[in-house]
């Protein structure tokens, strides 16, 4: 080794300045970037970011949901579609149903004017055909069809003959479905992106991606197109057959690939794209570019739960429960990172389009400890600790820390969170051995019926194990009536639930899109299934006139 | 042999490894550029995000640092003196391919996505504020550069280490040379000694009219002195040889002392193939002759015995002569004896043994002690 040293002055210098080119690269302008102009070719198209593996199957489900509902959506048109407004089902490739009298079947008659993007008539087999192919699939995506009769033993094997499942082509134009039992929403539940039609030749084009290379291959009925597939993800064009033609604003949509939400949210800044979610807390803000963009809130159907085993002793009793409740602390209990996503639930259904959501419940840490006291456990003394099975994945989840610590530290009440497998987690629902059940429910149509049929369910699949005949009366009144007469009931019935608290809301979730502030007709869908035939992008002397900038 | 060591040059070849590494560059490019084609062509569908310049690990790229860090580390920073210079370079270093992977990152990020260049610093940025920057590069720099330099400290330690062998070789080499050299500086005293001798014996042949004899003289000393000269070069040779030089020697002093001289030798014949310093006997032999047969009248026995105790070469030369001088006792023993006992201690150290002492009720005996070194060990 040398004793002298050989660093040379001009190496120093050449390593300094690239530090510093490197330096002055990294901590370069990051504001006031300028918007790219939006190309020819996507003019009056809407470019929507996406990071997931997005299939084009429509039976396949990828995360975000949003995203893919919106790509099956405008590629296929469902039976039904559910009213941005009110929820309700609205024609769509049908355009009329009826009820039988003991509501056990559907009849669907479809649209004389339904088309394939490549002239073939929409007809009622294509449903059949498709769903079908969906009862193959797996019991998680083919659960959507489990009302119709012998759908679910079809699906486990138990039945082999197709044509028992309670799915009927009448004729060309009509369908009709023969439920199990009584189910009033399975018009609403006829909007999910799972149960659109295929084509024929769709399994075939599907399994083999013969789309890549031949886009028109790919055979839909919905308002869009495809017109390519690639790894940067999928351009549509407007469909020359589609029924409402006239109607679609938009020259096309792209699906553009994007890296991360990051990316996701640069692009939007640099104008590459338009529509982006969802936006977690922690993406960075403000954008880095004056593009004017919005956001978008809509709340999601999905409600988090303490629920309560009310078959043990001291759950049994309402005072009990009601102290649980009202010792919560919800907003305190939600993490900063996690408060533009999850909101408090005081009520069991969340807004809906059609239904705002109630707010029964509330928080009062005196009347807590009041109300536990009197029913003999002052301070919590001599109440039982209270077992809540978690499984492994969620023993560090922040909200049930809280809650376990909110509980003991108003009530005295002690809670020990017995980390479990999944299996024996399941194990123990199934078998009642627990007092407290963290749990969620998400509801797959815009119904509040769906969300308050839970308390229908048998005991097993009942968390709280507990039973009410007015809610079951109520829920079967509901069933047999439409519009503000079963909203009424609905409401009654929630109030009851509330009410009772067998199972303590804690938790709704919401959705966040940023938008560009051209995007014309953007609308809420607590299930994230925008029809994107609705939406246009304003004209650049519109665009002009400003929106937000964030 | 020379085939292994071909390979291990080729080896230890840097431009060998410089060439693979060239090669292997050209053809990595090659291929990622090949891929990318349409992309760089600007082909209408052509899309960077499905090139292998976008889906390869970044970490390909060590391969092209990989070596401009060993160039750099083993020829221009050095830890010395100035180590805060190295070390502030290196931290330079760290920092620069640091920035190479997040900015190679940012670069697919900005291709992959048709984001515009001004982009750059918000995908820096925001790889920076989100997923936090990755520091995995700066760590195996350092790691690298670490291994390197314990790769140096290494082979330098094991230089040092072969150094200091080849230097105590060469030390005793040199030692050996110095042995040899007094060796032969001692062989060199003992030949006139010798040579006097046997001379004054010649000339007193002639003086006595006895010129047949002092023929025969001249003659086995002619002998002994060729023999002599063979052996000057060498260190050691077997006691069969040396007994054979000492009975030519024999030869001559007999001629001196005539019948009344009587010799016997005692020799284990497993000791003739043993190795003793040459010349070793001869000195004390005529010690004996000098200093014991030639001063008495009545003296006429002298004995050389060789036998092996154990791992020792034990030989003796014996005369019935008078006892030895108290002089000699005194002021010590003569240059022959001087000269014995330097060359066992220059070549055996405290190994072997020199006696000289009387043997009662008559004579002196000169005894070695040597370590037994077989001319051929089994």
């Amino acid at each position: 080794m040398t004793t002298t040293s050989r660093v040379h002055w001009w190496t120093a210098l050449a390593l300094s300045g690239a530090v510093g080119l490197m330096l002055v690269l990294f901590f370069g302008p990051r504001r006031g970037l300028p918007v790219l102009s939006r190309p020819a070719a996507d003019e009056n198209v809407l470019r929507v970011a996406f990071m997931q593996d997005l299939s084009l199957d429509p039976q396949q489900r990828s995360f975000p949901l949003p995203v893919k509902n919106q790509l099956t959506l405008s590629l296929w048109e469902p039976l039904v579609e559910c009213d941005p407004e009110t929820g309700q089902p609205q024609p769509a490739a049908a355009e009329s149903w009826y009820w039988s009298a003991d509501r056990l079947t559907l009849t669907l008659k479809l649209r004389a004017d339904g088309r394939w993007t490549n002239g073939d008539p929409v007809t009622a087999q294509d449903f059949v055909r498709a769903w079908r192919r969906l009862l193959k699939q797996e019991p998680q995506y083919a659960t959507v069809l489990f009302p119709l009769k012998n759908a679910e033993a079809f699906n486990a094997g138990r039945v082999t003959d197709p044509a028992s499942v309670g799915m009927e082509a009448v004729d060309d134009l009509t369908l009709r479905l023969t439920l199990a039992t009584v189910r009033s929403t399975l018009v609403t539940e006829l909007a999910d992106p799972l149960l659109v039609p295929l084509h024929v030749t769709t399994p075939a084009v599907l399994a083999q991606k013969a789309f890549v290379v031949h886009p028109e291959q790919m055979i839909t009925n919905g308002a869009f197109t495809l017109a390519r597939a690639g790894v940067e993800g999928f351009r549509l064009g407007v469909s020359p057959y589609f029924h409402d033609r006239s109607g679609v604003r938009l020259a096309g949509v792209r699906f553009v690939r994007v890296d991360n939400l990051r990316v996701a949210r640069m692009l939007l800044a640099a104008g590459r794209v338009d529509l982006m979610a969802p936006i977690p807390d922690w993406l960075p803000s403000p954008l880095p570019t004056d593009r004017p963009v919005s956001e978008a809130v809509e709340m999601a159907l999905t409600v988090t739960t303490m629920d309560l085993n009310t078959t043990r002793p001291p759950l049994g009793d309402l005072r009990v429960r009601r102290a649980l409740s009202l010792a919560l602390d919800r907003a305190a209990a939600i993490p900063e990172n996690e408060r533009s996503r999850l909101v408090p639930a005081f009520a069991w259904v969340p807004d809906m389009p059609g239904r705002p959501g109630l707010k029964v419940l509330h928080e009062d840490a005196t009347e807590a400890r009041r109300l536990l006291a009197e029913a003999g456990y002052p301070g919590g003394q001599g109440f039982p600790v209270l077992s809540l099975p978690v499984s492994v994945a969620w023993r560090n989840e922040p909200y049930l820390r809280v809650y376990i610590d909110t509980w003991y530290r108003v009530l005295g009440v002690r809670t020990y969170p017995a980390v479990v497998t999944s299996d024996e987690r399941h194990r123990r629902l199934l078998s009642g051995d627990y007092d407290v059940f963290y749990n969620g429910l998400q509801a797959t149509v815009p119904d509040a019926g769906d969300m308050l049929g839970s308390f229908a369910l048998p005991l097993m699949y009942n968390a709280s194990r507990w039973e009410s005949p007015e809610v079951r009366r109520l829920l079967a009144e509901a069933d047999t009536t439409t519009g503000t007469e079963r909203l009424a009931r609905l409401e009654q019935t929630e109030r009851l639930v509330l009410e009772a608290l067998p199972t303590v809301p804690t938790m709704f979730e919401q959705r966040r899109t940023l938008l560009a502030a051209e995007i014309d007709g953007w609308y809420a869908d607590p299930l994230g299934r925008q029809s994107f035939r609705r939406l246009a992008i304003r004209s650049a002397g519109a665009r002009d006139n400003g929106g937000p900038r964030l | 042999v020379s085939e292994r060591a071909g390979w291990t040059n080729i080896l230890r070849d840097w431009r060998g490894w410089a060439i693979a590494w060239a090669t292997g560059s050209i053809g990595l490019l090659t291929w990622l550029l090949w891929d990318a084609r349409a992309w760089i062509a600007a082909a209408p569908e052509a899309s960077f995000r499905a090139t292998s310049l976008n889906t390869w690990p970044a970490s390909v790229l060590w391969w092209f640092l990989a070596p401009a860090i060993l160039w750099m580390q083993t020829r221009r920073w050095l830890l010395d003196r100035r180590w805060p210079w190295a070390l502030l370079l290196h931290g330079l270093m760290a920092v620069l391919v640091t920035g190479l992977f997040l900015g190679v990152d940012a670069l697919r990020l900005l291709a992959s996505n048709h984001l515009p260049w001004s982009f750059l610093p918000v995908v820096i940025h925001d790889l920076r504020a989100v997923d936090r920057w990755s520091y995995t590069p700066v760590l195996l720099y350092f790691l690298v550069v670490l291994a390197l330099y314990a790769a140096g400290f290494y082979r330098e330690w094991r230089a040092g280490q072969q150094l200091t062998g080849e230097l105590r070789l060469a030390n005793a080499r040199l030692e050996t040379r110095l042995v040899r050299a007094s060796l032969d500086a001692l062989k060199m005293q003992l030949h006139p000694h010798f040579l006097f001798n046997t001379l004054n014996s010649i000339t007193s042949l002639i003086r006595n009219n006895r010129s047949r004899e002092a023929e025969d003289v001249v003659a086995g000393l002619g002998e002994l002195l060729r023999r002599a000269l063979e052996h000057r070069q060498e260190a050691m040779e077997t006691l069969e040889l040396e007994l054979e030089f000492l009975r030519r020697y024999f030869e001559i002093e007999r001629i001196r002392f005539q019948d009344r001289l009587e010799i016997e030798y005692e020799i284990d014949p497993a000791c003739l193939q043993a190795k003793v310093p040459c010349l070793l006997l001869q000195p004390l032999a005529e010690n004996a002759m000098k200093h014991g047969i030639s001063r008495d009248a009545s003296a006429r026995l002298l004995r050389i015995t060789a036998r092996r105790e154990r791992e020792r070469l034990v030989l003796s030369v014996y005369n019935d002569g008078p006892a030895l001088p108290r002089d000699e006792l005194i002021e010590g023993p003569g240059i022959g004896v001087q000269n014995t006992r330097a060359r066992l201690h220059m070549l055996y150290g405290d190994d072997a043994r020199f006696e000289l002492r009387d043997q009662p009720p008559r004579g002196v005996l000169a005894r070695l002690t040597l370590p037994f070194h077989p001319a051929n060990p089994p």
